[in-house]
């Protein structure tokens, strides 16, 4: 066991969403070195895939690094193992999207706002970065 | 992943004696592995068809430059064999000869075979080289990797064996247009002829050896690298060329595009090995040492030369490799980085590359000026072919994988398989396992022995007593090493004119087979009495040369050798003028010592036709039963009171296999066997004696108590087989906690109390225990694959069990990759540390930390990657801990007169092609007593052990070495200072006249090597050394100095 519980439960949504096995890839690098916006990307491909080996599951699903991955399939291609990172991000996209939190909290929005904001604006907000 | 036998390995069928049985063996593919089996079979009385499909013996290794991990001069080591394998009186070398089919039994079967054109008479051709001079054709030449050209009648190199050339019946404007036949008309010999036809023959054989060798893998594979759009990324093999100074480029490194020396050089590793992607995902073995080889060797060549090596585990798990490695960091500034390279990158302009690599402190892009592609094997179609017309079964990469219990067998009866053909392995692994395979192929014919096999026949020896001296002067010019900078020329000319010269000439390659023929004619033609040839080393090709003058009838001893190259060109190539004087002083000194050389006569040794084998685990009982079942009565010495050795301790193979019931079943065979004599609780006291005559005292544990006499053995060879130890570790507070224990116990728990196991619920696995650091700098081999065998059984007991392994690299090589892919399928994970024990060690420490926290292990380690520490309560940690060496090995070591090397293994005769021979003659070793291994590397190196046995316990008689001291009694004082020195106990004071008592000094012939101490240091000049006599010496002082 880990010292930190790893979030057993996220992981296994992530591999079945994927289709990628994370003790698969063995951190050459490839997918890294290959990526069109692999400077970018934090963490970039191969940390990604090591912050899933360890159990850290939550830190990548809350990264940006996944939402810069523009699915080039350049990462699949070289990876010696055949490992798909693009799909691993895709499926920590959903997994983060599914677990259904807001983005917006009602509470900060001042009072006078609400007046200026148009009544569309509120529904296509709380219908789109909640839930 | 083995491929189905229906012959059962620890039965292979010993044939019974019909008058049927074939004593011939074929050996297909002219490689290292094929003329090693060649060799070995032809010495041991069979009659060899030695099939090679291209122009020329040597294969891949006639293209090396150097090789790991002496960097001896891979044509140097390898040419002497060629030679031998071309004028072997039992072996018949057909070239351009491809293999149709073998059809029959075991013992009698019949090969056709398709011998197709030369356009070249073999018997007329003198490899003289003027029909190269006028062909117009001009193609790639695939030798040099296509960085060179080539005609379209051409040799595939220059010393090739034969040395003749062949004509590209595709190219050739004679062939395929009726015009041109320049090269006839330039032939002076009339060698060459257009109507030559492809020829089918059948030959009857018994057995069959298969070293077809493979191919690197193709580039297109990986298309991203850029070879072929790019002209400055070459593979590994293409590289060697560069090196090489019978290359492209006469040994400069130059980049192909430009003609400019690179500065910055990256190695990409496992290009088109362990990539699944391609199917490939088995390593290839050999990719890791060979890069770094290069890179220290383009270093040495070239000091501004930056090389980088980009690999992903370093895979220097052979004898001395890991120290290799640390020296090409530390002494030559190789640059190894950890990250795969995944695309090349060029600029159009200046032909330099751009790549970009992530390691574990972020991301990089730089420039080199050029690329090499270490490109692992990959079985070519034409092989695959060739296994299809032979009816023999492949894995599913192509390779002929054997079994774990017989390495070098196939899935056909008969067939015996070696070198890469069998899997992805370097050369000392090759050389094994053809030796093994001769073992095997030719102890199925056992009975047959020597039926078609030609006698030795000295050949008359002129007598040359009396006959004033009449010298042969033979300078080579060694292609460009010695010629590029000594004036060869001008050294002829100075030889014709020292005293006793009859003749002189200068020679392209003096160690080629057309100049030995070349040699043995003028020594007839011009009726020499004495040669002298300048070149390389004595070392190199002194017995290939004796061998010439004793074919031409000459004694051998008539000859001497002057080192123009090693101890000339080499070390002043910066110096022509001076190196030219140099090399005539050299010359004159060695003209004077050969005029007053004498002939020596040969002494022939008797031989005792049996085998000692000290040690009765899987290396010396595999030894035992081949050695018995070719024939031969074995004594199998065992210190424990039962045979099995280490192996008792293992209960499972990473293949599946249970072992305990493979060595039962072994231990029953070599018990029962009725030609070998087992002794277990035994012990060697004493051993004496010399090749083909020893004598060893045992003594029996159990007979101590009594007053039985010791046991007294006389055989004819040893074979040393004792094995290693497995250490108990000291770290990681081993002994401090029933959670700590070592692989061995972990897979006796798995193997009877796998609950136990089950209930630790997680599993921490630290590698490299003891082994790769600075007490131990060896790998110790084996635990990388070992680990990964027990993590998967782990997980195959419950998947739900967390196993984690620390590691350093994981050396899962060759075939063994699948273990590796496997753990990782099943959800291990893993994380790699560095360590500062070893020297020359790259990234900073992060060793694990054990501490022991109410009774449990508790495991800290900084994992590089996300940078961050981690710490581990498992319920089990287990310490991959290494092999290391008996400490009793140099009593056996002293007994036997064997060396060690410096980590306490012993000490093979050369790493790369003697690989289980001692420079003593008639001992041999095997398993791991040598160095640290599998099971079935331990079974093949016993069978090769068993093999080179056989050359010795075959032959009726054997020729002593003759160079050895003697001594004047007469002047000798008995003052035993020479006994004190002789590093061999080849020499001792003695009474040698019964009536007065008189003492003197008494030389064993047959153990002294002719080192010379005792001479040197008599002071009553009572010994001198035949062959090498002190008045030769001072006589080449003497001319050396005028």
């Amino acid at each position: 066991m880990l010292a930190s519980q790893p979030d057993l439960e996220l992981i296994q949504q992530i591999e079945a969403l994927s289709g990628q096995r994370a003790s698969e890839c063995y951190q050459c690098g490839s997918c890294t070195a290959g990526c069109p916006v692999g400077e970018m990307m934090d963490p970039p491909p191969s940390r990604g895939m090591r912050l899933l080996q360890l159990g850290r599951a939550q830190e990548l699903v809350e990264s940006t690094g996944i939402w810069l991955c523009a699915s080039c399939v350049v990462c699949a291609t070289r990876c010696p193992r055949g490992v798909d990172y693009g799909r691993v991000a895709e499926a920590c996209r959903a997994a983060r999207l599914r677990a259904k939190y807001s983005r917006v909290d009602p509470d900060t929005i001042a009072v006078d706002e609400t007046e200026e904001i148009p009544q569309q604006a509120f529904v296509a907000g709380f219908r789109k970065f909640s839930g | 992943m083995a491929t189905a036998h229906s012959l059962d390995p620890l039965n292979p069928r010993v044939l019974e004696p019909t008058p049927s049985t074939v004593g011939a063996v074929l050996v297909i593919g002219g490689g290292i592995g094929g003329v090693q089996a060649a060799l070995d079979l032809a010495d041991s009385g069979y009659k060899v068809y030695l099939v090679e499909q291209s122009s020329a013996i040597g294969g891949v290794m006639a293209m090396l430059d150097k090789t790991f991990p002496t960097n001896d001069c891979s044509m140097c080591i390898l040419s002497p064999k060629l030679v031998a394998a071309g004028r072997h009186r039992n072996i018949e070398l057909m070239t351009l000869t491809d293999v149709l089919g073998v059809e029959g039994e075991p013992g009698h079967m019949t090969a056709r075979l398709r011998n197709r054109a030369r356009y070249v008479d073999l018997a007329e051709c003198t490899g003289c080289g003027d029909c190269l001079q006028k062909c117009p054709v001009k193609l790639p030449n695939e030798f040099e990797g296509g960085l060179s050209q080539r005609k379209a009648i051409y040799r595939l190199y220059a010393q090739a064996v034969p040395n003749a050339p062949m004509i590209d019946r595709d190219n050739c404007l004679k062939l395929t247009k009726d015009k041109c036949g320049a090269c006839a008309k330039n032939c002076r010999v009339g060698a060459i002829d257009y109507s030559q036809q492809d020829e089918e023959i059948e030959v009857r054989v018994g057995s069959v050896v298969v070293a077809a060798g493979s191919k690197i893998a193709p580039t297109r594979l990986r298309s991203e690298y850029g070879h072929g759009r790019y002209p400055n990324v070459v593979t590994s093999l293409q590289f060697e060329r560069i090196l090489s100074a019978s290359g492209p480029y006469l040994g400069h490194i130059k980049r192909p595009a430009d003609g400019k020396e690179p500065k910055k050089v990256a190695w990409l590793q496992c290009v088109g090995s362990r990539d699944e992607s391609i199917e490939k995902g088995y390593c290839s073995a050999m990719c890791c040492m060979y890069a770094v080889k290069e890179a220290v060797i383009a270093k040495e060549h070239t000091p501004r030369i930056e090389p980088t090596v980009f690999y992903m585990d370093m895979r220097s798990y052979g004898k001395d490799f890991d120290r290799y490695v640390e020296r090409a960091e530390e002494r030559y500034g190789v640059r190894l980085v950890r990250a795969r390279v995944p695309e090349v990158r060029e600029d159009p302009e200046t032909h330099d590359l751009i790549m970009r690599y992530a390691t574990e402190d972020g991301m990089h892009a730089e420039l080199f000026d050029m690329v090499v592609l270490s490109c692992g094997l990959v079985p070519p179609q034409q092989l695959v072919e060739l296994s299809r017309r032979l009816e023999m079964d492949l894995d599913r990469f192509g390779f002929a994988a054997g079994n774990l219990w017989d390495p070098t067998g196939s899935s056909r009866p008969g067939f015996s398989v070696a070198g890469s053909f069998h899997a992805p392995m370097a050369i000392p692994e090759t050389v094994t396992e053809a030796s093994g395979a001769a073992a095997s192929a030719g102890g199925m014919l056992a009975e047959a022995r020597g039926t078609m096999a030609a006698e030795l026949e000295p050949a008359a020896e002129t007598d040359v007593r009396g006959e004033p001296p009449r010298v042969g002067a033979f300078i080579c010019h060694c292609g460009v090493n010695i010629g590029g900078v000594v004036d060869v020329p001008a050294v002829v000319e100075y030889a014709r004119t020292q005293p006793f010269v009859a003749h002189a000439e200068e020679n392209l390659y003096s160690c080629s087979g057309d100049t030995q023929q070349k040699i043995k004619d003028t020594i007839r033609q011009h009726r020499l009495n004495r040669v002298m040839v300048a070149s390389c080393s004595p070392r190199t090709h002194e017995p290939l040369f004796q061998a010439t003058l004793a074919e031409a009838g000459l004694n051998p001893h008539l000859f001497a050798m002057a080192n123009i190259r090693d101890q000339c060109s080499w070390v002043h190539a910066a110096e022509k003028g001076k190196a030219t004087e140099k090399a005539k002083e050299l010359v004159r000194g060695a003209i004077a010592r050969v005029v007053r050389q004498a002939p020596l006569p040969r002494v022939k040794l008797s031989v005792t036709k049996s085998a000692l084998v000290v040690g009765g685990g899987i290396a010396g009982m595999s030894a035992a039963l081949s050695i018995a079942d070719q024939g031969f009565e074995v004594s199998l010495v065992e210190r424990e009171s039962e045979l099995g050795g280490n192996a008792r301790q293992i209960w499972r193979s990473a293949e599946g296999e249970d072992i305990q019931a493979r060595l039962t079943e072994m231990v029953g065979r070599v018990s029962s066997h009725p030609r070998i004599d087992v002794h277990t609780g035994a012990t060697i006291e004493k051993i004496d004696g010399f090749v083909g005559n020893y004598r060893t005292k045992v003594k029996a544990e159990a007979e101590r108590q009594t007053s039985t006499p010791d046991l007294q053995i006389e055989h004819g060879v040893v074979v040393v087989a004792t094995g290693a130890e497995y250490r108990t570790p000291t770290e990681y507070c081993y002994g401090g906690s029933e959670r700590i224990i070592t692989q061995r116990e972990l897979e006796e728990l798995i193997a009877h109390r796998s609950d136990a196991a089950k209930e630790a619920e997680s599993v921490v696995m630290i590698q490299c225990v003891g082994s790769r650091e600075s007490e131990r700098p060896w790998c110790s081999r084996v635990c990388c694959t070992e680990a990964v065998k027990n993590a998967v059984a782990l997980k195959e007991l419950d998947p739900n069990l967390d196993v984690f392994v620390l590691y350093r690299d994981i050396r899962t090589y060759g075939l063994r990759e699948e273990y590796y892919r496997r753990a990782r399928e099943l959800g291990v994970v893993f994380i790699r540390y560095a360590s500062a024990a070893s020297p020359g060690a790259s990234d900073p420490d992060s060793t694990p930390e054990v501490k022991i926290e109410d009774g449990k292990p508790v495991v800290t380690v900084r994992d590089k990657v996300i940078d961050r520490e981690i710490r581990f309560r498992p319920g089990l940690l287990v310490l991959s801990s290494g092999i290391v060496p008996r400490p009793d090995a140099s009593e056996l070591a002293k007994m036997l007169k064997v060396p060690l090397n410096a980590d306490g293994f012993f000490l093979e005769a050369h790493m790369k092609l003697r690989p289980v021979d001692f420079a003593t003659e008639g001992v041999f070793m095997a398993g791991l007593a040598q160095f640290p291994k599998f099971i079935d590397e331990s079974v093949a190196q016993a069978r090769a052990a068993a093999g080179r046995a056989a050359t010795v316990l075959s032959r009726e008689f054997l020729e002593s070495e003759v160079t050895v001291a003697h001594v004047d009694p007469q002047r000798c004082a008995a003052c035993r200072m020479c006994e004190t020195l002789c590093a061999y106990h080849a020499i001792e004071v003695r009474v040698v006249d019964e009536n007065s008592g008189q003492e003197a000094a008494v030389v064993n012939e047959a153990l002294c090597k002719g080192c010379g101490a005792c001479a040197a240091n008599c002071r009553c000049s009572a010994i001198d050394v035949r062959g090498v006599t002190n008045e030769g010496i001072f006589r080449e002082i003497a001319a050396l100095l005028t």
